[in-house]
């Protein structure tokens, strides 16, 4: 007892020192009892709401950047290792991740709330225009945050959107070389867009929510729209408790979020995948949206000219509209009002547009190449060297380091350690693996690099894929791969069913005049060409 | 302008209308006793709320960042040499390479052993010096295993024989499985 009161005496005297020293008290005092008008309610609190947001994304962004690497070659392996090998990892990213949807959700609702209560007029103009360069740098955020993963999905959002950069009359190739750092988005392009993500942004956002905060402290805050005179409320405890309630809410459902649907990581980045469809983030899909009605020459308009007209109403609405009148119905108040309506609507039927147009997910399937890919690393003898100790990694946790031409020459001929440096009069030995049985195995590591690996119950599609893989994938395409001679299989149960499927393979002159297509009937056991068109008959 | 209940615009109002009742020490708005309570009360929740959300970022953050420092490293049983190779009390200094996951990456160690036939079994040194960690090396003409940076000396069991080295070269685990020498690193 006697020990803890000669704590706690202790550390006020400790207390008194410092702030005789600091004048903290002072300070705090200042910060934590500014008394705030009559009758200030939930509405304002969506500021501490963005506040609690950023902080998190800072915290938890810190935490990431102590193991992301932001090089081509690792990037996407050190995002998997912290969804993978680090334990809690794959929360950090999942709060990292939801945080931006929250924060965008969060600094436009805070926009709102301030331009319904019309807290942007006098004195208040800087204010709002220190908060509208916030939100464009949180939006900055969230572009450049989108490519440091370097998946499938970073690589191909990103060229979209340097390209849109791109689209703006003449200036336009320059932006876009500046913001690839080159001609070509590659390793410079992730070095600068990662600088700016965890300096360059950071920076900027804390300067302006300094002088954000300075501002609002400065002029008081606006207040409900029908003003009680009086003495108000003081802002710590009274209105902090409603703060704390709320950001207490979105805190609980930020970490709901993150730790039921984990962030998503696609394939690694693969430049040469012509058939991946890029999609934004949902809070860039109105502007992606957009450009499907401006084609050709037009495409400024949706990526300059509407855009550039809605921010410069924004940055402009304090000097417009400059009348008394707070109330958003009343006066030529309601013009300004209709204009933000107006605009929202679009955003959200763009959005929602945005989102209908959603392209048949083809990427969700696995396809067959895969499944004969697991199969035929497994059986060729890539063991020989890629096991636990042997020579190279092991097959369950290969990197995929080397491009495409690369690996598949490997595949050809594993001894070559230096694919493409046999002089062309040297015959090169016959191949382990056929083109397609390498494209295969191919197909399986990324598909097993990328943390999914491939689960087969059906023995009938282990059959159907080993087959596919070695001999129909040369002229049909199944789930976006192969090749084009020969129709698209990928919906063939919808046009015919399991016994002509079964006739055309066998021979496919019983059922049709003319075809290019050989009989299968002699080269494929009965068995194996029945599983093939049992699986083909089921796909619908 | 006044609005139509008669009330200037809050923006429009001088600040002593804004911020009435302030002066001296008294700006500090006094709440009426019976408010102490209350605002007791609301304190304590605001304190434990932010300590809340405080405590579950700093989990996760935090056990993200000490997480690595607890990780031990997993050993595999590799096969190091023939047990024909091996000649009774004479160290064979024999490199593994032992793969090893480094954060994102995989690394290649290469560990020298010492592998030393006694009778039917196999004894396995690592070859770094207990004393601060240089790579030492067999001398064959002394018979003695010697460490170039300091002097340390160790005879083929291990044990220190002169020199600086605090204690023994540190012993792997080994066994023998068909002729094979197994070592666990």
């Amino acid at each position: 007892m006697k020990l803890i009161s000669r704590l706690t005496d202790g550390a006020s005297q400790a207390a008194d020192w410092l702030d005789s020293r600091t004048g903290y008290r002072w300070l705090l005092e200042k910060v934590l009892y500014e008394p705030l008008p009559r009758g200030t309610g939930w509405f304002f609190t969506t500021g501490s709401v963005v506040s609690l947001l950023i902080g998190c994304q800072f915290v938890t962004g810190i935490g990431l950047s102590m193991y992301y690497v932001p090089s081509p070659s690792l990037a996407y392996d050190s995002v998997r290792f912290i969804m993978t090998g680090l334990p809690l990892g794959w929360l950090l990213r999942g709060l990292h991740f939801w945080g931006a949807s929250f924060l965008v959700v969060a600094a436009v609702v805070h926009m709102l709330r301030v331009f319904f209560f019309a807290s942007y007029k006098a004195p208040r103009e800087v204010t709002w225009l220190s908060g509208l360069v916030m939100l464009l740098v949180i939006l900055g955020f969230a572009l450049s945050g989108y490519l440091l993963p370097w998946d499938q999905k970073a690589y191909w959002a990103t060229t979209v959107s340097i390209n849109i950069a791109r689209s703006t009359p003449v200036v336009g190739e320059y932006v876009a070389d500046v913001m690839r750092g080159g001609p070509n988005l590659g390793a410079l392009t992730l070095g600068r867009w990662f600088a700016a993500h965890v300096f360059l942004l950071p920076i900027t956002l804390i300067t302006f929510i300094a002088a954000h905060i300075a501002l609002m402290r400065k002029h008081g805050i606006s207040g409900p729209l029908k003003t009680t005179p009086g003495p108000g409320a003081a802002f710590f405890p009274w209105h902090v408790i409603k703060d704390t309630f709320m950001m207490a809410a979105v805190f609980a459902s930020l970490f709901a979020v993150a730790a039921m649907l984990p962030a998503h990581l696609d394939e690694i980045a693969n430049p040469s995948d012509a058939s991946y469809i890029p999609r934004p983030e949902w809070y860039f899909l109105s502007l992606f949206q957009l450009l499907k009605y401006f084609p050709g020459p037009l495409e400024p308009v949706a990526t300059m000219v509407v855009p550039g007209v809605a921010i410069g109403f924004l940055f402009l609405l304090p000097f417009l509209d400059r009348s008394g009148e707070r109330h958003p119905f009343r006066g030529s108040r309601k013009w300004f009002t209709a204009a933000f309506a107006v605009m929202g609507l679009g955003v959200i039927a763009l959005t929602s547009l945005g989102l209908k147009d959603h392209p048949a997910s083809s990427s969700d399937e696995a396809g067959l190449l895969p499944i004969a890919g697991q199969q035929l690393a497994e059986s060729t003898g890539c063991q020989r060297c890629h096991v636990s100790g042997g020579s190279s990694s092991p097959l369950a946790s290969i990197r995929l380091t080397k491009d495409d031409e690369w690996v598949l020459s490997h595949l050809a001929d594993p001894v070559a350690i230096a694919p493409g440096a046999r002089p062309d009069n040297e015959p090169a030995p016959k191949p382990m693996l056929s083109r397609f049985q390498a494209q295969a195995v191919l197909a399986f590591l990324r598909r097993q690099y990328a943390g999914e690996p491939v689960f087969v119950v059906n023995p009938d599609v282990q059959t159907a894929a080993n087959i596919y893989a070695s001999v129909c994938v040369a002229c049909h395409k199944l789930d976006g791969q192969g090749g084009t001679v020969g129709p698209n299989l990928t919906h063939v149960g919808n046009r015919r069913d399991y016994e002509s499927i079964r006739a055309i393979i066998e021979d496919p002159l019983s059922q049709y005049d003319e075809s290019q297509m050989p009989p299968f009937g002699d080269k494929l056991p009965r068995e194996q060409i029945e599983a093939m068109a049992r699986y083909l008959a089921a796909r619908k | 302008m006044t609005l139509e209940d008669g009330h200037l615009p809050y923006n429009r109002l001088k600040v002593t209308e804004r911020f009435p009742a302030r002066a001296g020490e008294a700006a500090l708005p006094r709440e009426q006793p019976c408010m102490e309570g209350r605002r007791r009360f609301f304190v304590r929740i605001i304190q434990s709320v932010h300590a809340l959300m405080g405590a579950t970022l700093a989990f996760v953050v935090g056990g993200a960042v000490v997480a690595p420092s607890f990780t031990r490293r997993q050993s595999t049983w590799l096969t190091a040499s023939d047990v024909g190779s091996l000649e009774e009390g004479v160290p064979k200094a024999v490199t593994l390479r032992v793969a090893r996951a480094d954060g994102a990456t995989e690394v290649i160690d290469r560990r020298t052993v010492y592998l030393v036939k006694d009778g039917a079994s196999v004894r396995a040194l690592d070859s770094t010096c207990t004393h601060l960690g240089c790579r030492t090396r067999y001398n064959a003409d002394s018979k003695r295993i010697e460490c170039p940076c300091h002097g340390g000396m160790y005879d083929a069991t291990g044990k220190v024989i002169g020199g600086p080295p605090p204690s023994p070269l540190q012993t792997l685990h080994a066994r023998i499985e068909d002729d094979r020498v197994l070592v666990e690193v």
